[in-house]
């Protein structure tokens, strides 16, 4: 019985099998210690800060909440106080935290192209037996992932250390200030600023010029997303007449209208101020002290209000429920990593191109 | 008679004269144009964004103020509309970076680039004398770098000129205190000084690391430590804080430090002092209802403890203390920066080329 013989072995003997992708793993290591230690560091020095002030916090609250009976003026007075020790620091912790990603993005991210670049090592690295292409996307993939892995759960433990000042009402969840720091986006942003960095880094070719730029770009970048792209995510909801938004509703805009007609800021004060002194005059008693007027100011700007509503006006107010924060999170997510994705794409697209 | 001769006008042609000072302006703009022309661009491009949304935060401000009645659904309206707007801006913290990017980014590869590259044993065996040129580099520089921020500082005291503004009160505003610790540094001389400071660590980490990128990142590191540290322990020392025991009469223009409660010289802990308010406040006041009248009747209630033995304390700096800080602080960073700029020099000159 005649069997087919198996194929040679070594078939591929005269076109050398390539080096295999885990050998770039101590490579990496070796040139990116310092920029990965760093990272290690940063991040590890403000997790102990995090960590201390986020026990003390939760100290605080429990403190706070433990406070019985609960509705009593003292157990209020206790909660206002938390919030006036604690909000102010841990609003601007959360604002200073939206520059980490940005820093390690241009500092690990960017030298790592431009730094061949510059010293002109490239001419060696990308002519090795790896290839280039191979040599950039072994590079920009794992420290893309490793720096965003970090940040991913550093951004839990800001979680957790901000939780109390969300769970009594001081913040809310879609404020742009903290929206970035929460979530999978601090992830994301992380790597997008990294992508931005090797790009920038490719495209200038000297390393200080780079993280320069990949910060500039990185800001901008922040800025236009908080201030023109969230809004807009999904289609606000538009509330009519509300005395308030509800509780820890994003609110973008507010307006009147009568009778279907925008009516202007400044024509709409004039109303209300007219409103609001024949129902001030109206109401009043004539020997009311002085000082008690203000109790009777809350009551005409109610009565003001009932009056609009019944005479064909209405306010408006167009918000983004509290609800929408993790649709929102994946949304920015899944653009900042396809933004991440494509970026890198394009950086090993061109280095494949580039004259050596 | 005999005169005594002239001295030879040149007894000194056997050693030769050193390059003037004035030569060194066009080797120090040619070689960092790049950085200055970048820190111009980064205060222009934020400057420019300031004064677009400063003129509407002052627009909004001046109606909030000439609303009348103040009181009135559409006053609350107007002044919502001043305290919404740019408030992303209003504690500062987003600015606060600024100093020490345009700082860092310059002084860092000062020296650093010369010493990595291996540069400097080319610059530093010239006839300028290798002293001279770091210091005429890192003086020049750090003048260079300190006079833009000072001019972008005078914008920013324009912009936050309405949160500080006292009588804020009289129409609903938060006025808020010119110590204010995230703002502090923002409006003022010291804006400059923290520039000049992150400048001067940056040079003296470049020559310390003598590699860029770290000398930068190390200089970033050390200057949020030094600020952080200063704005959270250093700065409520400048002056020994006031305390009095009249916190009803406290402008809001001054910085609280701690309060606490006394009675009979002894320090009541607030968790005591809690139920005391409490029990007080149902024996005297039974009747109150809603939470803003309680807050009426909490003044109230402060007034009736202080007349049974209590004493409620406030430590505090004084919002006049405002510009003796800022010339404290300018002043300390100033001398902190000469230092650094003094120890780089030296390194200089004590490292073999």
């Amino acid at each position: 019985m005649t069997a087919v013989t198996m194929p040679a072995a070594h078939e591929d003997n005269e076109n050398p099998r390539p080096v295999p992708w885990r050998r770039m793993a101590g490579i990496i290591w070796r040139q990116h210690r310092y920029a990965l230690i760093g990272v290690a560091v940063l991040l590890g020095a403000l997790s102990l800060y995090l960590a201390v002030a986020g026990a003390s916090m939760h100290h605080a609250y429990a403190t706070a909440l433990a406070c019985r009976p609960a509705n009593s003026f003292a157990c209020q007075n206790q909660v206002i106080d938390f919030n006036t020790a604690y909000a102010p620091t841990a609003q601007t912790i959360g604002v200073l935290l939206m520059a980490v990603p940005m820093l390690i993005g241009a500092f690990v991210g960017a030298p790592v192209l431009a730094r061949e670049l510059e010293t002109g090592t490239f001419r060696y690295a990308w002519t090795q037996g790896f290839g280039r292409r191979r040599w950039t996307v072994a590079k920009l993939v794992p420290l893309g992932v490793i720096v965003a892995v970090a940040a991913g759960l550093f951004s839990l433990l800001f979680s957790w250390y901000y939780q109390p000042l969300f769970t009594d009402g001081d913040s809310i969840p879609l404020d742009p200030k903290l929206f970035g720091v929460r979530g999978v986006v601090y992830a994301a942003w992380t790597l997008a600023a990294s992508a931005v960095g090797a790009s920038a880094g490719l495209l200038i070719r000297r390393v200080v010029p780079a993280i320069a730029v990949t910060l500039a770009f990185c800001v901008a970048l922040t800025f236009a997303a908080g201030l023109y792209l969230r809004p807009h995510y999904e289609t606000p909801v538009l509330g009519k007449n509300l005395a308030s938004a509800p509780a820890s509703a994003w609110v973008l805009n507010g307006w009147w209208t009568k009778d279907g007609t925008t009516i202007s800021q400044s024509a709409m004060n004039q109303v209300e101020t007219t409103l609001f002194q024949q129902t001030m005059t109206a109401t009043v008693p004539k020997n009311v002290n002085s000082d008690n007027i203000k109790f009777y100011k809350g009551s005409a700007n109610t009565q003001v209000q009932d009056y609009l509503y019944r005479h064909g006006y209405a306010q408006w107010t167009s918000y983004q429920p509290a609800s929408r924060f993790w649709p929102f999170q994946w949304i920015e997510g899944g653009w900042l990593l396809a933004l991440s994705v494509l970026l890198i794409a394009a950086t090993v697209w061109l280095v494949g191109r580039r004259a050596v | 008679m005999t005169v005594q001769t002239l001295p030879a006008a040149a007894p000194d042609d056997i050693s030769l004269r050193p390059v003037p000072w004035r030569r060194m302006a066009g080797v120090i703009w040619r070689q960092h144009r790049y950085a200055l022309i970048g820190e111009i661009a980064v205060l222009g491009a934020v400057a420019v964004v300031l004064w677009l949304i400063g003129t509407s935060l002052h627009h909004d401000y001046a109606a909030a103020l000439a609303c009348r009645p103040a009181g009135s659904q559409a006053c609350a309206e107007t002044a919502l509309t001043f305290s919404g707007s740019f408030a992303f801006l209003a504690n500062g913290g987003i600015l606060q970076p600024l100093p020490v990017l345009v700082g860092a980014f310059v002084g860092g590869p000062l020296l650093a680039r010369e010493l990595e590259t291996g540069t400097f044993r080319y610059a530093w065996t010239q006839g300028f004398g290798r002293r001279r040129w770091a210091l005429a580099k890192l003086v020049s520089l750090a003048v260079a770098v300190t006079v833009p921020a000072l001019l972008f500082s005078l914008e920013l005291a324009w912009y936050y000129q309405p949160y500080f503004a006292t009588r804020n009160q009289a129409y609903d505003l938060t006025e808020m205190t010119p110590l204010y610790p995230a703002l502090f540094d923002l409006h003022g001389v010291v804006f400059a000084a923290w520039t000049l400071a992150a400048f001067a660590i940056g040079g003296l980490a470049g020559m310390l690391i003598r590699r860029v990128v770290p000398a930068i990142a190390a200089a970033m590191a050390v200057y949020v430590g030094l600020a952080f540290a200063t704005g959270a322990f250093l700065r409520e020392h400048y002056l020994a804080p006031l305390v009095t025991t009249g916190s009803l009469n406290l402008p809001n223009s001054a910085w609280i430090l701690s309060q606490w409660w006394t009675k009979g010289g002894a320090v009541v802990s607030p968790t005591t002092m809690n139920h005391v308010i409490d029990n007080t406040f149902t024996s005297v006041n039974p009747a109150v209802n809603s939470p803003g009248q309680k807050f009426l009747a909490y003044q109230g209630i402060l007034q009736y403890l202080t007349e049974h033995g209590y004493t409620y304390w406030t430590r505090y700096q004084p919002g006049t203390r405002y510009w003796p800080f800022q010339w404290i602080e300018s002043g300390w960073l100033l001398a902190l920066s000469a230092l650094c700029i003094a120890a780089a020099v030296w390194l200089v000159r004590r490292r073999a080329a």
